[in-house]
């Protein structure tokens, strides 16, 4: 356990204090939100039937998700590469730390950083923009969250395996993320994607897991979104078996 | 005192990449508390050996023995008592000297203090410096530091001080030295011969995946037997006027140079015989063949030097 916090210790140190990493993963959901916000926050949502839902309320928990998928899958993957194929995982399978000491500390890891931008969106969301979550419904927030964090660590896990080196990190994650922000409900609402998009973008794990998180700040919607979870954690499943296959420690070259 | 044990013991061992054995026959003891370098060129199998021993390699034949486990089956407790030094590895370069001790402290059971290994490896001026913003020799000093915070009974060091400068280099061999003060048993892999002179009890030349020879600097260099001595010939003297050695001198331009068995008997003639006549040798150089001749000797004649 002692092992547990040094290791998260350091690794949330290791990730604050490298500006590019903090600049996209954290400052970079935020900014969006809060342009998006600007630009279409007045637009109104015909999610619901009796209730005036603008666009302003969607983005908060749209841009919730971006920041779960951004530190748990895009910089997980990228950090996990970068440790491995600079050797540091095979110096620390050197020691005898044990294996699931590094994914676990990077889980945490990530986990600590995606809730914590979720708990700033909630307060920019709340004091900047007056979007309430209904307390009723809060405890599903705080599950999609963790449900989320999770399958978007075990799918960050399988990225990085099958990355083959440190350069192609960055570049991979984020073109399997960008496209799927646009036609998943972050950056453009689902109700005005053609439906043929919109159906096809909801196989991928982003929009189930934007259409759980959005559920407790959409007073209309429906029963829980019971389909999605199945769904994103099927893929967190599909994760999980990825990395078991293709998951090593030492690099690749060489 | 218990007898002195082995630390590393190998016998046979074998590892085939495709069709060629990297390891062909290696048979290998390293004893307790020594230090042991580790030399051939690139390619002889220097590497592939010593991860096989460090347990990130499987083998194909062979038995393999380290702190007597065979690391291909070793557990955690194996791992405490080593300390690896990988030919290439990063530390995180956000992370501090002290904090990424502290946090290799965490991994061990019973860790020295942080400072301690500081003051070790004498980065005590760098202790809050970003890993990142060391200089080469630093960080391979702090990578040395890694190795030695979990106490190791046993330290592996693949080719520490590659790249490093004169002064650089220096620092390190007293860390070394410090190494084996402490009692740690010492896996030193190189491609420097004065290294591996200074630091090293032993020396196991390693070519085409076996040993092909082995023991003290001095040993080795006996092998190569003869000693040199040179000087100028002095002015106004020919090359048939020097005395008789033991062997006949080779000149060249104005350089004369004896290669003899018997060094003491050619320096009183050579000594004698100039005194007599009131000249003073210029350049006179008694030297016994550096142990880069005779690896070069041993190791294989490539064209290339292995650094």
């Amino acid at each position: 356990m002692r092992m547990l916090v040094e290791q998260v210790r350091a690794d949330l140190i290791a990730f604050a204090r490298r500006p590019e990493t903090l600049f996209f993963t954290v400052f970079l959901p935020v900014i969006f939100l809060v342009l998006f916000e600007a630009i279409f926050g007045d637009i109104e949502v015909s999610a619901g039937s009796d209730y005036a839902l603008t666009q302003s309320t969607l983005q908060v928990p749209a841009f919730m998700a971006m920041g779960i998928v951004s530190a748990c899958f895009v910089s997980l993957a990228i950090t996990m590469v970068n440790r491995r194929e600079t050797g540091l995982f095979k110096r620390v399978r050197g020691t005898p730390a044990p294996a699931w000491l590094l994914i676990a500390g990077q889980g945490v890891t990530s986990l600590l950083i995606g809730t914590t931008m979720v708990v700033v969106m909630l307060l920019v969301g709340r004091i900047a923009y007056g979007v309430e979550v209904s307390v009723d419904r809060l405890p599903w927030l705080v599950l999609s969250v963790l449900i989320g964090a999770a399958v978007f660590s075990c799918l960050g896990i399988a990225l990085a395996s099958i990355t083959p080196s440190s350069e192609a990190g960055p570049p991979l994650a984020n073109l399997l993320v960008l496209p799927l922000y646009f036609v998943s409900g972050v950056f453009v609402p689902v109700a005005s994607l053609p439906d043929w998009l919109s159906s096809a973008a909801s196989v991928f794990p982003i929009a189930p897991f934007v259409k759980m998180i959005t559920w407790p700040y959409d007073p209309a919607a429906p029963d829980i979104p019971w389909r999605s979870v199945l769904l994103l954690v099927g893929w967190g499943v599909l994760g999980l078996i990825v990395a078991a296959r293709f998951f090593r420690w030492l690099p690749r070259r060489g | 005192m218990p007898p002195v044990a082995d630390a590393i013991v190998v016998e046979g061992l074998v590892k085939r990449y495709g069709d060629r054995d990297v390891v062909d026959g290696l048979d290998l003891t390293v004893r307790e508390g020594e230090v042991l370098a580790f030399l051939g060129r690139n390619g002889a199998g220097k590497t592939t050996t010593t991860e096989i021993l460090e347990g990130y390699r499987t083998r194909d034949a062979g038995r393999v023995e380290v702190l007597g486990q065979d690391p291909a089956g070793a557990g955690t407790d194996w791992r405490a008592r080593l300390g690896i030094v990988l030919q290439e590895s990063q530390p995180l370069g956000a992370l501090t000297v002290r904090e990424t001790l502290r946090l290799y402290a965490a991994y061990f059971p019973h860790p020295r203090p942080v400072d301690e290994v500081i003051g070790l490896v004498g980065l005590s001026d760098q202790a809050g410096q970003r890993a990142g913003r060391l200089s080469g020799g630093q960080k391979r000093r702090l990578d040395v530091g890694i190795a030695l915070i979990g106490r190791p009974d046993l330290v592996f060091l693949d080719e520490p001080t590659t790249g490093f400068d004169p002064d650089a280099r220096r620092q390190f061999w007293d860390v070394i030295h410090g190494l084996r003060e402490l009692g740690t048993t010492v896996f030193l892999t190189t491609h420097y011969m004065d290294e591996a002179q200074v630091l090293a009890d032993r020396v196991a030349v390693l070519r085409d995946g076996k040993v092909a020879a082995l023991g003290t600097p001095a040993e080795l260099q006996a092998m190569r037997g003869d000693v040199e001595i040179r000087f100028e010939l002095p002015a106004g003297v020919a090359a048939a006027d020097l005395p008789a050695l033991s062997a006949a001198p080779d000149v060249a331009g104005g350089a004369v140079r004896v290669e003899t068995s018997a060094p003491t008997r050619d320096l009183a003639v050579l000594c004698g015989w100039a005194e007599g006549r009131g000249i003073e040798l210029a350049n006179l150089t008694v030297e016994r063949p550096t142990l880069e001749d005779v690896f070069l000797a041993i190791a294989g004649d490539h064209a290339e030097a292995g650094a």
